[in-house]
């Protein structure tokens, strides 16, 4: 712009420079805060992380990369990275799959469409905090789902894997993260529909004609067609899941306590530096465990860049 | 954004089925089966879908004793789970609802009002480092609030606004603005021709006045969608408002929902615990039959960064 400018007559000069000026002044504020309480914040928390700092007094020792050391000797710590790994790991491909499942089903040209998508959007718009709570209920021991499975024939199934009848699946540590991981693939695969439904659109339907004449089935339709051409549906829902997963909190603070009862089963790595903020009020040791999360979310979203290529501009 | 009907495109199986021709123009009597199928699993589906909500509905009407049979019809149906949280709860119900109320009304005033400002000023205004400062926007999406959680909170502490009723204020001023509001309301702006501006333009209005006389108006369903996206977003809000927010008597809906779960006696007393469910859920569940293409539209553009 200013290059254009330059050779401009005074009239103009001033007209662009009345424009600029309009311009700052209509971002100022909204800029102001995205420097101070986003960006800023990363270079405070790094600043932080290198302290024992006191709430209210401030620095109060020089830890260096001490607080980084002890996160990651602690077996809490270790226990919370293992458990938020997991999680992603199983989640993030199930609710993918099945937002994509979801997406393709709405998308087809069938009576009631809108309310079928309306319907499968459902348990998205309940609070995290509502709808684990109805879960928690749900699976509770002497709750709908074990009262339903008792009625139907699936208990000798069940009973196969060692679950009784009056299994208590957020309470028993070998069941409750994966109690939480089907919550959240049920609820978060609503909005991932809409995110492939959108995508979906995007595929132009002489592609489809095409296929058509060469005799592709469904199957083969699918496979070498939509799924390949869906790559920025599938990377901008694999890049929004994965963040999405390694931020697990409200689920296992409600089902769980802070504690991540029972027995650090629900520990994960936001607990754990929630604990250390307003639990212990160790804020350089949080600012730490937080800067260790950044890092890894940041690794996470650049491989992610590479694996599918391609990426749409941010 | 997700459009209805004509340029949605089908899978060719299904698309064929309902023209009653296979892919190759021969029409066939058996591939009625996989449409029925797909009727199938979407009613089904959609019935499961349902069938949670529904259960707390129920479960609220019910006796603690009859929560946990299958009983579908509550057997005595009371309203006892209603009154108990009205009278027993400290701080009463309604105060819980003014303040999500007060902090989901300001959170989407400061989005709309904020996001369509910048967002016009990024669409259509020149200025140096105008890309640059967008991006740097965008950015703020990488960071995780995580990571924010201590310096934020020790910038809220020295602006006093941890404290008291002050705490709904560092509750919003975090949420205040969010670069999805920004982009949303960038891309709407960027969608509307350029003419129509510049006849405005001509007849010599300002910036700002063109901005709010003759663009905004124009900006009605991007307007709509940020609005229910925020106060959505803000009404189930738990991370910042459980951080922030000590005194109970600040305490949003879901902030005192996982609070009195967690209290002794409402552990596993079912009835009064589903009434509560049901009751913070219901502000968005009507929100949500009105505006629902707003939600889905708003989503789905979120989700396509073009």
């Amino acid at each position: 712009m200013a290059s254009t400018a330059r050779g401009a007559s005074p009239d103009l000069r001033r007209a662009r420079r009345s424009e600029a000026l309009a311009g700052y002044a209509m971002i100022a504020l909204p800029l102001f805060l995205f420097l101070v309480l986003q960006i800023g914040t990363v270079f405070y928390a790094v600043w932080i992380s290198l302290w024992r700092w006191n709430v209210r007094s401030g620095p109060e020792l020089f830890k260096g990369l001490g607080n980084y050391a002890t996160a990651l000797a602690d077996p809490v710590f270790q226990r919370a990275v293992q458990n938020t790994i997991y999680y992603a790991v199983v989640w993030v491909p199930l609710t993918m799959a099945i937002g994509l499942f979801l997406a393709i089903i709405v998308n087809q040209k069938v009576r009631g469409q809108a309310f079928f998508r309306g319907a499968y959007y459902l348990p998205a718009i309940a609070s995290s905090a509502a709808i684990t709570v109805l879960w928690i209920f749900i699976v509770a021991p002497d709750g709908l789902f074990n009262s339903v499975r008792a009625v139907l024939p699936f208990d000798p199934l069940m009973t196969l894997f060692g679950y009784g009848p009056n299994q208590d699946w957020m309470g028993d540590e070998t069941t409750a993260l994966d109690s939480v991981i089907i919550l959240n693939a049920w609820t978060t695969s609503a909005t991932f529909m809409l995110f492939y439904l959108a995508s979906l659109q995007s595929i132009s339907g002489t592609v489809y004609e095409a296929a058509a004449i060469d005799g592709a089935n469904a199957w083969q339709t699918f496979t070498k067609i939509t799924f390949p051409l869906l790559r920025p549906g599938h990377y901008f829902v694999a890049t929004v899941a994965v963040i999405g997963a390694l931020q697990l909190f409200d689920q296992v603070a409600i089902a769980g306590g802070s504690a991540g009862a029972p027995n650090n089963a629900l520990m994960t790595v936001v607990l754990y530096l929630y604990n250390a903020a307003f639990t212990q009020f160790n804020f350089g040791y949080a600012a730490a465990v937080g800067v260790i999360l950044f890092v890894v979310i940041f690794a996470a979203t650049l491989v992610q860049r590479r694996l599918f290529g391609g990426a749409p501009s941010w | 954004m997700v459009s209805e009907e004509p340029a949605t495109p089908t899978l060719p199986s299904l698309a064929a089925v309902r023209s009653g021709e296979s892919a190759q123009g021969i029409p066939v009597a058996r591939s009625r089966w996989p449409r029925r199928l797909a009727y199938a699993f979407l009613i089904g589906y959609a019935i499961l879908m349902f069938t949670p909500f529904a259960w707390s509905l129920i479960t609220s009407f019910k006796t603690l004793p009859d929560s946990v049979t299958l009983n579908i019809i509550p057997d005595p149906f009371t309203t006892d789970a209603y009154r108990y949280l009205f009278t027993e709860l400290d701080p009463p119900l309604p105060r819980l609802f003014l303040n999500s109320a007060i902090i989901a009304g300001a959170v989407t005033l400061t989005n709309v009002v904020l996001g369509s400002i910048a967002g016009y000023a990024f669409a259509r205004l020149h200025f140096r480092f105008r890309e640059v400062l967008f991006l740097l926007v965008l950015a703020s999406l990488m960071i995780p609030d995580q990571l924010r959680l201590v310096p934020v909170y020790l910038i809220l502490n020295t602006l006093g606004l941890t404290k008291g009723v002050a705490q709904y204020g560092g509750v919003i001023l975090v949420l205040a603005i969010s670069a999805t509001s920004i982009f949303l309301m960038r891309q709407y702006f960027l969608s509307i021709p350029r003419e129509i501006e510049e006849a405005a333009r001509i007849d010599g209005a300002g910036y700002f006045s063109t901005f709010w006389r003759v663009m905004l108006p124009l900006a009605g369903p991007a307007l709509a969608a940020v609005a229910i996206l925020q106060f959505q977003g803000t009404w189930n809000g738990y991370f910042w408002p459980y951080v922030i927010l000590q005194d109970p008597n600040q305490y949003t809906v879901p902030v005192a929902l996982s609070f009195f779960r967690l209290a002794g006696g409402f552990l596993t007393n079912w009835p009064p615990l589903m009434a509560m469910v049901v009751l913070a859920t219901i502000p968005i569940l009507v929100l949500y039959l009105f505006f629902q293409r707003y939600f889905v539209e708003g989503i789905a553009a979120s989700g396509v960064k073009a």
